[in-house]
């Protein structure tokens, strides 16, 4: 449940100038793995995750969710975007609920869990505003509430704290860690920021840019569950250094 | 600029300007002078050398038209049935209108969202566009004769064109990453235009319903005047044939009136509908 496969993959975009944003990509997230994809802007990072997502179609290989080849986004792949993206004329409730919803099911089969979602993301209090009155974080916990709400086998998140400032992105780090040690979903997570990456994922894929490549991966073995003090413990420390200079070898 | 130096010579002059009454007093100037000099420059009741009557004789004509009742030796047709013309206009304008809303939007929001439907239909919106809605006029009364659709009709075309384009518009501007978004929580399509594609269309439609609701005041009054006999249109026209300038007068203050209030409703549905975006705008 919630394994992605991707064999020999690439994409190309077309247009005047067509891009190759992925070069013969192969890449396993296993059940319940927790995977972040490190690298420089523009590696292709997003790309690989809207591939995952059904977003975009691959223009060559091979990619499996499940055993199944994807073909367009489902609920079964719930995702987290950088800024959100939640309806703006829908307040929290509604933005959570949307998917459940426009899935025909039952209000008595998801009223219970939407509520306990708002409450472990901290937002018993902020059913009936609007994503306009919130902070940053507040609409990025709205859209990790939203995606969860729909018990996806796998979470695909973009830089989901990449716009927040570093106070709150360490709050939000610590909320997905305590949320991810309870429903040890698989999570797919995009990032460029090393300490993220260290701090949450069992396993760090290094990008590289032109052509899109998985460079490197590298197993994090600090123990579970981990939490923000984690940051600066000599382990930690270890990792960083080695990743730093595994993208500085890489060219960047 | 101007305004700052006031507000040094006087700040609580500046005040009283800025707030509701003040600004109300601010707005009636202009009015008030344009009355004062037609007034003042009307002798026994007439301007331009008996051209137009003076605004107190417009005002007693129209308290005769609005609320006299007609008794059996009464000649003049102008005489309580204020009212009636200005709800036979209303009436026409809101078919219109709705029926052009009931067509536009859907229709827009169909273009702005297929590509196969913007191919079909959008080139034959903009070649038929430019006829403005009076060249319309021979062809809707050859169809429906002297009759209130032939009305009907002028108002729903002219009403058409903005709504349809402005929907458009919207509907093309739509975030990515809200359709990506709901396609993700299991959206099919038509949730996906109900749900995500028209709201997020509704600012550009409104703006669309305002400029279609003044052409339909104007499509109104033209389509009177030549192609039924009732209304503010067919007043304002055949009081000219007979002389009632007063009366002219005081239908064209009425359409503007009326003009006025249907617009004011409608800006005051969009500010209800569209509370999201007002806190958006004041929140940047
Ligand atoms: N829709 C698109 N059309 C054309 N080129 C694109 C598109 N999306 C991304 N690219 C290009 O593909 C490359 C990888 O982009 P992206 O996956 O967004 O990188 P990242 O998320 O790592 O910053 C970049 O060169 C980018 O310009
Ligand atoms: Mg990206």
């Amino acid at each position: 449940m919630g394994t992605i496969s991707l064999q020999s993959v690439s994409k190309t975009y077309g247009g005047a100038r067509a891009v190759v944003a992925l070069d013969n990509v192969d890449f396993e997230v296993a059940e319940g793995e927790f995977v972040a994809l490190l690298g420089p802007s523009g590696c292709g990072k997003s790309t690989l995750l809207n591939l995952v997502a059904g977003f975009e179609p691959l223009s060559e290989g091979k990619l499996l969710f499940d055993n199944q080849p994807v073909a367009r986004p489902g609920p079964d792949r719930g995702v987290v975007f950088q800024e959100a993206s939640l309806l703006p004329w829908l307040n929290v409730w509604e933005n959570v609920v949307f998917g459940p919803k426009v899935q025909k099911i039952a209000r008595s089969d998801y009223e219970l869990r939407a509520r306990e979602i708002l409450r472990i993301v901290g937002l018993e209090q902020f059913h009936e505003a609007l994503p306009v009155q919130l902070s940053g974080g507040m609409r990025q916990r709205v859209g990790i509430a939203r995606a969860l709400v729909m018990e996806p086998r796998a979470l695909l998140m973009d830089e989901p704290f990449g716009a927040l400032d570093a106070q709150t992105r360490l709050s939000m780090q610590a909320l997905l860690l305590e949320v991810w040690q309870n429903l040890k979903t698989t999570v797919l997570f995009v990032t460029h920021d090393i300490d993220e990456a260290i701090l949450l994922a069992d396993r760090i894929c290094v990008m590289t840019a032109r052509p899109g490549r998985i460079t490197r991966t590298i197993p994090i073995s600090l123990r579970r569950p981990r939490s923000i003090d984690d940051l600066t413990t000599a382990d930690f420390i270890r990792f960083k250094a080695m990743i730093m200079a595994e993208m500085r070898g890489s060219g960047h | 600029m101007a305004a700052a130096g006031i507000s040094g010579a006087n700040p609580s002059l500046q005040g009283f300007l800025r707030s509701r009454v003040g600004k109300g007093l601010l707005a009636l100037i202009l009015p008030l002078a344009a009355l004062f000099l037609w007034q003042a420059s009307g002798t026994n009741g007439a301007v331009a050398g008996g051209a137009l009557p003076t605004p107190d004789r417009v005002w007693k004509a129209w308290l005769v038209w609005a609320f006299d009742k007609p008794g059996p030796m009464t000649l003049s047709p102008y005489v309580g049935n204020w009212m009636e013309a200005i709800a036979f206009s209303a009436m026409r304008v809101a078919k219109g209108f709705g029926l052009a809303v009931l067509v536009g939007v859907p229709l827009g929001i169909l273009i702005g969202w297929s590509r196969l439907a913007a191919s079909m239909v959008d080139p034959t919106i903009q070649w038929l566009r430019p006829v403005p809605i009076t060249a319309w006029l021979p062809i809707s009364i050859a169809i429906f004769g002297i009759s209130d659709f032939g009305a009907v009709f002028l108002i729903t075309i002219g009403a058409f064109y903005p709504i349809v384009i402005n929907t458009t518009q919207g509907a093309r501007d739509v975030d990515k990453n809200w359709i990506r978004a709901a396609l993700m929580m299991g959206a099919n399509q038509w949730d996906i235009l109900r749900r995500v594609v028209l709201p997020a269309a509704l600012p550009s439609i409104f703006t669309g319903l305002r400029i279609g609701l003044g052409i339909g005041w104007t499509a109104v009054i033209v389509s009177e005047m030549v192609a039924v006999k009732s209304g503010l249109g067919y007043v304002l026209w055949d009081a000219y044939y007979v002389g009632r300038m007063d009366i002219v007068i005081a239908d064209m203050v009425s359409i503007g009136l009326f003009g006025f209030l249907s617009d004011w409703a409608i800006v005051h549905l969009e500010h209800w509908v569209l509370k999201w975006r007002r806190m958006q705008n004041f929140n940047q």
